[in-house]
């Protein structure tokens, strides 16, 4: 819960503060939290599956700083899902470690830890007969002992969750009968019944067509504003991710390539190096650094 | 099923209402069920070597005397002499109610336990018999009746192990960093394939046709001879399984929302994919212990459920507990009465009815295996 957020727009630092501070300031364990807003640390992480022999994912630090958005881009197979898997603690790294707040999030226990941490994944499924609304509901299951029935608390939650979604006229519709755009802000809206401090999405805007990518975003971005909610997101799509994030982490072949605010990191280079793609950015423009790709480089 | 354009005041009302979930499909799937129970178990007293005409064996059922009687309830439920009363009571109280009785109780157990296989593996097509439970029983029953008679007393208990050990071999060799549904049915085939053959291979080591007979009898499943001895052995576990169920219906929902899901929400999938699948082959054991293995039952009634009322386990095990009991009774009432006086395993006809009834959802359906 914060308590702090209603009616301060500005909520977080600027991006530029925060990651010049992020950057000088090499000790992450001091919780640099203002405002009550969580932040999630990744030290020396070394992620992999048990199929490979080599990491998946190596990288000394990273910092979701505290009450903004940072997205995670990158390539397909660059690592970015396996980061945030990770950070969420879906996914143990075979070394080093992730603290939310200062607490390594391998001790927590599992409800305790999804009231404080919400997580999104890239795929979802639900039985087809399930409604909206009772879909919702099950965000609250962190909440509730084995026979616990749902409390006021708990309609609370889902109405304020289903209506930040913007979802309530869907509230007794069937899943099976929504469309995928209008799936993912029911799934979004039960991550919101969660009532986490710090949320998690991996690629919640692929696969939906740009009307429903908008709203998505607008979702997660007023929730960030409003209630100070730290958000980590995985985008496809950098222009996306430079127009919505406060911070970008690139990420390329399993290591961080850079981060910063998108205007530092969206750079002609960096399309080439880690997208490699040739493209034009106008870093001047008023909605975030613009992209314009002209073709596809070669290795 | 619900309307999408209930107004903001239903919804609240729904919502507020500890049972609101307890729709119409529900309701009418219940009292359907029941007035099946009702119909077979009525036709089920009214036949047999003492006839009698329905009006007399409704009026044997419903003897107060019978009913009210402290005494022959305590004779029935926990052993003790049972008191006097009219030859018709006794007959029809004593010798033919108990099978009824024991009827819905296995009905009710492989319903609910093919419910909770499926939640746990997502998987419409798991049931107790996929999962390896009733070939792990199968295989110790015949291993008694043929090679250690002396212990044909415990065969319940004997039949239960068996269940639970293939189970958990079943599920030892599907784990790997973890177990998936995929995983779990597999292995439930394998498992079940290689108990078979050991079970065929039994048959030839058999010295007489009283015990291939007998042997048949109990992994076909049959409710022939029960009396309430078995309602006493099968009522206590039947009771813990279903409350236990029907109090984890949440835990099923959110399961079905599939692993990642549910991780997120800060539930131990291994434990309660554990936990339920303990549950499950509880009542599975249970019901094997007194009628044998009556297949198709725990697969097809979860499935006609669903139908029903829909995905939302606090309905689809409400659901079972009276629907599965309701096609028990019914295939009971076909077992005994249709090739009469010859009786046959209820096992045969909850075959005969759940093969074509599954042929049809087949043609019917686009997709079947995924809840």
């Amino acid at each position: 819960m914060t308590e702090n957020s209603s009616g301060q727009p500005s909520v977080s630092p600027t991006a530029d503060e925060s990651s010049a501070d992020a950057r000088t300031n090499g000790d992450h364990d001091e919780a640099t939290a203002t405002d009550d807003a969580s932040e999630l640390v990744g030290d020396d992480l070394e992620i992999g599956y048990p199929t490979t022999d080599e990491p998946v994912v190596e990288c000394e630090t990273v910092v979701l700083p505290p009450g903004e958005v940072t997205a995670l881009v990158g390539p397909n197979g660059s690592g970015k899902s396996t980061l945030l898997k990770a950070m969420a603690n879906q996914h143990s790294p075979s070394e080093g470690r992730i603290l939310l707040d200062g607490e390594d999030v391998q001790t927590l226990e599992t409800k305790p830890l999804a009231r404080k941490l919400g997580l999104l994944s890239q795929e979802n499924e639900s039985p087809e007969s399930l409604t909206v609304e009772d879909l919702v509901y099950h965000g609250r299951y962190p909440y509730q002992g084995f026979f616990d029935s749902h409390t006021d608390a708990d309609h609370e939650a889902v109405d304020r969750a289903i209506e930040l979604a913007g979802v309530d006229q869907l509230r007794d519709t069937q899943m099976g009968n929504l469309s995928g755009g209008q799936k993912q802000l029911v799934w979004i809206a039960m991550v919101l019944a969660q009532d986490t401090d710090l949320l998690l999405l991996d690629e919640p805007t692929t696969f939906l067509d740009l009307h429903h990518q908008i709203r998505v975003m607008e979702v997660v971005r007023s929730l960030n504003r409003e209630e100070g909610v730290t958000v980590g997101i995985v985008l496809h799509d950098i222009g996306q991710a430079a127009r919505f994030a406060d911070n970008l982490i690139a990420m390329k072949d399993g290591e961080l390539y850079d981060w910063g605010p998108p205007k530092d990191v969206v750079t002609e280079d960096l399309l080439a190096d880690v997208f490699r793609v040739d493209a034009r950015v106008d870093a001047d423009s008023p909605t975030g650094p613009h992209i314009a790709p002209h073709r596809a480089l070669e290795k | 099923m619900a309307s999408e354009t209930t107004s903001p005041t239903e919804a609240t009302a729904r919502r507020d209402s500890r049972l609101g979930w307890f729709d119409r499909s529900l309701f009418a799937l219940c009292l359907g069920s029941v007035a099946v129970i009702v119909a077979g178990g009525l036709v089920q007293v009214s036949f047999g070597a003492f006839s009698m005409t329905i009006v007399e064996s409704w009026q044997a059922v419903f003897n107060p005397d019978v009913i009210f009687n402290g005494d022959a309830w305590r004779a029935w439920l926990l052993g003790t002499d049972v008191p006097e009363m009219n030859k018709r009571s006794l007959i029809v109280w004593n010798i033919r109610l108990p099978r009824v009785f024991v009827g819905i109780f296995v009905g009710m157990n492989l319903a609910v336990s093919g419910a909770i296989f499926q939640a746990v593996t997502r998987n419409e097509l798991a049931s107790p018999f996929i999962l390896g439970v009733s070939s792990g029983a199968g295989l110790l029953i015949l291993l008694t009746l043929v090679a250690f008679s002396g212990l044909a007393v415990f065969l319940p208990a004997i039949a239960s192990i068996g269940g639970a050990i293939a189970f958990l071999v079943v599920y030892a060799i599907a784990w790997k960093n973890g177990t998936s549904p995929v995983r779990l049915v597999l292995a439930g085939v394998i498992v079940g394939t290689v108990f078979q053959s050991l079970q065929t291979a039994l048959f030839f080591f058999a010295s007489d046709i009283g015990v291939v007979q007998s042997a048949i009898a109990w992994t076909t499943g049959s409710l022939t001879g029960t009396d309430w001895e078995q309602v006493r052995m099968v009522l206590p576990w039947t009771v813990v399984a279903m409350v236990l169920s029907l109090v984890s219906s949440r835990q099923l929902n959110v399961l079905l929302l599939g692993e990642n899901t549910a991780k997120s929400l800060g539930m131990s999938v291994e434990k309660v994919r554990f936990a339920l699948s303990g549950v499950a082959v509880l009542a599975a054991a249970a019901s094997i212990a007194v009628a044998g293995i009556v297949g198709f039952v725990g697969l097809i009634v979860p499935h006609v459920v669903r139908n029903i009322v829909g995905s939302d386990y606090r309905k689809l095990v409400v659901g079972c507990v009276f629907a599965g009991p309701a096609l028990m009774v019914a295939a009971d009432v076909g077992a005994r009465l249709a090739m009469n006086p010859v009786q046959i395993p209820v096992g045969i006809v909850t075959g005969l009815v759940g093969g074509p009834y599954f042929l049809y959802l087949m043609r019917k359906q686009d997709s079947m295996g995924e809840i």
